[in-house]
């Protein structure tokens, strides 16, 4: 061995040292505190609408952002007391929803009462954007659950258009309305309506296809979808932050770079 | 002394004997008036008539003797005497004002003119009877010169009124103010009713250039600029021209910060300068203002001032730095943003170089972290800093953690939050943060195989200080014993000295062997940090316990721990004063207001140390003071101080198992007292004029002053009649019959 291999080697062994000597951080002390797109159960179902798009969902988050999230994320009923474990339920449905039982809609006010996050997402809305079945029995049923709060539209003004990515609309699987509806109390949405199936857009099949194509169509109208669940992620990590005024300036002039983009119709 | 006196009997009122006396005259009149109208024998008829309404006199009368045993009593004169400090400023000639003070009371008593003398001294509120010559009042203890508050006690005071005031003072006094008009010295002595005389010891000004003032306009607040204004005068004939003046804030690390300066101009002995300073730390700051004296200035000690300023805190500023958005993350932000007494200013890591957004920046809502000038330029405009999950190396905090170091040292907050990127995963093991000297609470294990962080869960555990420490005490009334799970935690190391472990790990050890902090509170100079080793607090708002609690005890911790960083005495395990101040060279005595303890912890003495923060100008090192007492079940416990040199002190009281407070104060050698030491015979000589009393100059004729007479006092008293009342009768009923007789010869009716 030469001099020069020597030096070499020994530099490679004590950069395997170095390395190997570096604390390992844990991730999220076993991932309690990462973004988990819980899939809330209710009545007879047992799953979400398309089962892998939740954990689509935190690939594309974690992949996208330094935020954490569940690989596996949880299902949970409404009625159950792990309801309040965690911050945010993701519930969708392609058929009307049953009436919430008395447990199921206690359950739910506790939850939101905490500050919880709620992302109602119709899987089957109708190709003009009108809600489906699903969206419509979820807009009653929700409406029991706080019934002095009715859904208000919100726009790329909210801060959801904004918490990652600039969001000059929503859209999904569906194109739907350019707009998302949310119930908002003390100026925060606590549960967000989509007639956009935006978990539609995010199931993947084996092999990380695509399960559904997107309507009208094309690969932007599905990374827009992507980007609106990140955003809707981060709103549940970040609250409000992007509402910060130390923001603002950047935001505003970036939106001008924006075409298109401005209030909402 | 024994006196004999002849008086009228004891039983006749006044007027009985005006009006026996007017009736007499009024006799004599008519008397008169008839004699032109007799034929004859006058002069029989003038006498009868005369003796006659004599003895109906005396009839009525009565006289009486009286003898009695008397003695002379001198009248009561009080004499107040200046108990001031500037009474123990030099006086030319040599000696102090309290020296020519003492001898013209001296010399009074030599003039007494047999006056009962009664001495007070007379500074803050009451005058106090004073023991002149006595080393205690030639050090002249007061810190004002208050005459009208003594004058006020003298007038409500059941005891003998004094029938004369002699008050004795260099004249430079608070109250009467300088420029009191005539109306306002006259009534100074209310309704006393005698006149005040005045002596005024001295009557040269020393040769001094001095701060005469230092006031601030309005409440100081924290980050808010706020003028300072510095009245400088130059007595004695020294002359000055333009004074340097600076402003500096006296830093228990490190030397005092330089806050502003200035140039005095003085014109006509005097002369004013309006610093603007901003002061970035609430609660109780010193200031030490000074001015460059010129050459020949008697006085050092007042060319500069320690002042202490009570900061305010419009709204807590708080810089909120997260690695990463997490469900912790995402509880603080609400519960800070929650709170109208706070102003966030928050940066999130949302994305590193080794995620792919797929966008092109402009679709991103993402800006720099400014992290070189959050570091620089505006530190200290934050009250605290939340470092939660943040990875020190990859932004390039690294090389601002000395700065944040200082900033705490120097009286700011640091909170490090839990997570996979924090303590020593986050690079802080051998940092200014976190190595041998470093601010956090909790030491870190620096070496290369060290262990970043335990992702077991586990049950924080209390420990018996967090029991009873104040700012848990919120969280304790809301869930009790109970805590919930957390999801893992950083490893850390043992608690530095003075630090407060309120939380510990059930079963992970410390390599010292005791259980491994989880939240450990502790201060370091003027600043304090928390370390909190786990990124489970959200848990309190959701989880089984949350629930169960409406999620309050998320906002009751964390009320807790930034109050506790915000000195907010809410969670101050006591209150602490030193009680009418601090005094250069004399004893005096701190007072601890406790919070009510259990009664394990109520049997834990009180540890009381003081350490001195500013540079000694004599460049004496001053020791620190350590005190153990007891605590005093009443929930206020005095601690004696020994005499201090003038400067300024932090005093830190450990209270048992519930942490430690602290209280800056300072010691000036004369305070208020030596900020003039121009003497002031003008004013004494008002207040004489005003009261119509005499003023006179210590070293002229004390005997100038007129003494009250004594008054007599009968001591024995015998009365006994001159004769029985039926003689007087008889004898003035035959004097009068006799007058008819010579009246009917004479001619009269």
């Amino acid at each position: 061995m030469t001099p020069r291999s020597s030096v070499s080697a020994v530099s490679v062994i004590a950069a395997l040292l170095l390395v190997a000597s570096i604390p390992k951080p844990a991730r999220a002390f076993g991932d309690a505190g990462a973004f988990d797109p819980r899939v809330l159960l209710t009545g007879d179902e047992t799953g979400a609408a398309h089962p892998s798009a939740p954990a689509s969902w935190s690939s594309e988050l974690e992949s996208r952002t330094s935020a954490p999230a569940r690989h596996r994320p949880l299902h949970v009923r409404a009625d159950e007391g792990a309801l309040t474990d965690e911050p945010f339920v993701y519930w969708s449905g392609t058929s009307a929803t049953p009436p919430l039982t008395a447990g199921e809609i206690s359950g739910l006010r506790r939850f939101l009462s905490l500050g919880g996050v709620m992302f109602v997402d119709d899987a089957a809305p109708h190709d003009d954007g009108t809600p489906g079945s699903f969206g419509l029995s979820a807009r009653s049923e929700i409406a029991r659950v706080v019934p002095d709060t009715t859904p208000i539209s919100i726009g790329t003004d909210h801060v959801i258009f904004r918490t990652f990515y600039l969001l000059r609309r929503a859209e999904g699987r569906v194109l739907g309305p350019r707009t998302l509806d949310a119930v908002v109390r003390g100026g925060k949405a606590l549960v967000v309506f989509s007639e956009h199936d935006v978990g539609g857009a995010l199931a993947r099949g084996t092999g990380g296809v695509w399960e559904l194509s997107v309507t009208p169509g094309g690969y932007e109208q599905r990374e827009q979808a992507i980007r609106l669940a990140v955003n809707v992620a981060m709103y549940v990590l970040c609250s409000n932050y992007k509402d910060d005024q130390v923001h603002a300036p950047y935001l505003m002039r970036r939106r001008a770079l924006v075409p298109g983009s401005g209030t909402v119709p | 002394m024994t006196s004999s006196r002849l008086a009228s009997s004891a039983d006749l009122p006044p007027w009985a004997i005006a009006a026996a006396l007017a009736l007499a005259a009024l006799s004599f009149i008519l008397l008169a008036f008839e004699m032109r109208r007799r034929e004859r024998g006058g002069g029989v008829i003038l006498v009868s008539g005369v003796l006659a309404v004599v003895a109906l006199l005396v009839a009525v009368l009565r006289p009486v003797r009286i003898a009695a045993r008397e003695s002379t009593v001198g009248a009561r004169v009080l004499l107040l005497a200046d108990a001031s400090r500037s009474m123990a400023l030099p006086q030319p000639g040599g000696g102090t004002r309290a020296d020519a003070r003492d001898r013209a009371i001296r010399t009074l008593f030599a003039h007494a003119n047999g006056a009962r003398f009664l001495v007070q001294g007379f500074g803050e509120g009451a005058g106090a009877p004073l023991d002149i010559g006595s080393p205690v009042a030639t050090a002249s203890l007061a810190r004002r010169s208050d005459l009208a508050a003594a004058l006020r006690a003298i007038e409500a005071s059941p005891e003998e009124r004094p029938r004369a005031l002699v008050v004795i003072s260099d004249g430079r006094l608070d109250d009467p103010p300088e420029g009191a008009s005539r109306e306002a010295l006259r009534t100074l002595a209310g309704t006393l009713g005698v006149p005040i005389h005045t002596v005024a010891t001295t009557r040269d000004a020393p040769k001094d250039a001095s701060l005469r003032r230092v006031g601030t306009a309005g409440a100081a607040v924290a980050h808010v600029p706020f003028p300072l204004r510095v009245e400088v005068g130059c007595a004695g004939g020294l002359v000055c021209e333009d004074i340097p003046v600076t402003a500096r804030e006296v830093r228990e690390d490190g030397p005092p910060a330089l806050l502003a300066s200035g140039v005095v101009h003085v014109k006509d002995g005097k002369g004013a300068a309006d610093l603007t300073v901003t002061l970035e730390r609430a609660g109780t700051r010193i200031l030490e203002v000074r001015i460059d004296a010129p050459a020949g200035d008697t006085i050092p000690e007042n060319d500069r001032r320690l002042i202490t300023v009570d900061v305010s805190r419009e709204r807590v500023r708080v810089l909120h730095i997260a690695g990463r958005p997490t469900n912790d993350v995402r509880a603080l932000r609400d519960w800070l943003k929650s709170d109208a007494s706070v102003d966030v200013v928050a940066f999130f890591i949302l994305r590193t170089k080794s995620h792919d957004p797929l966008a092109d920046p402009n679709d991103l809502a993402l800006i720099p972290f400014p992290v070189d000038e959050l570091f620089t330029e505006y530190l200290p405009s934050f009250d605290a800093i939340v470092l939660q999950d943040f990875d020190a190396q990859p932004y390039g905090l690294e090389k601002h953690l000395p700065a944040l170091a200082r900033y705490v040292r120097a009286g700011g907050g640091l909170i490090m939050v839990g997570g996979p990127n924090s303590f020593v995963g986050g690079g802080y093991a051998n940092s200014p943060l976190g190595d041998a000297r470093g601010v956090l609470p909790v030491e870190l294990d620096g070496s290369s195989h060290a262990t970043a962080s335990d992702p077991v869960a586990f049950d924080p555990a209390w420990t018996e200080q967090g029991r009873v420490a104040p700012l848990l005490a919120p969280l304790r009334t809301v869930v009790g014993d109970e805590l919930p799970q957390m999801p893992g935690g950083n490893v850390l190391g043992d608690a530095r000295p003075g630090t407060v472990v309120l939380w510990s790990h059930p079963t992970r050890k410390s390599p010292s062997g005791s259980p491994m902090p989880v939240l450990a509170v502790g201060e370091q100079g003027d600043g304090r940090t928390i370390a909190l080793g786990v990124d489970g607090g959200w848990r309190l708002e959701f989880s089984a316990l949350g629930a169960r609690t409406a999620g309050r005890g998320y906002g009751a911790l964390w009320d807790g721990l930034l109050g506790w960083l915000m000195r907010d005495p809410r969670f101050e395990p006591a209150q602490l004063e030193v009680l009418g101040g601090c005094t250069a060279g004399l004893a005096g005595t701190l007072r601890a207001h406790l919070l009510p303890e259990t009664s394990d912890a109520a049997k834990q003495p009180l540890t009381l140390d003081i350490v001195r923060v500013d540079r000694d100008p004599a460049g004496t090192k001053t020791l620190p003071v350590h005190r153990e007492v007891p605590r005093d079940p009443s929930g206020a416990t005095d601690i004696a101080l020994p005499p201090l040199p003038a400067g300024a002190y932090v005093s830190r009281l450990r209270v048992g198992a519930s942490g430690s407070t602290r209280h800056d104060f300072a010691c000036e050698a004369g305070g208020d007292e030596w900020a003039d030491s121009r003497p002031d015979g003008q004013r004494l000589e008002a207040i004489a004029d005003a009261s119509g009393g005499r003023f006179v100059w210590a070293d002229e004729e004390l005997s100038q002053i007129p003494m009250p007479s004594p008054t007599t006092v009968s001591a024995e008293r015998h009365v006994s009649p001159i004769a029985p009342p039926w003689v007087w009768t008889v004898l003035a009923s035959a004097l009068l019959g006799a007058h008819w007789i010579a009246r009917r010869r004479g001619g009269l009716a």
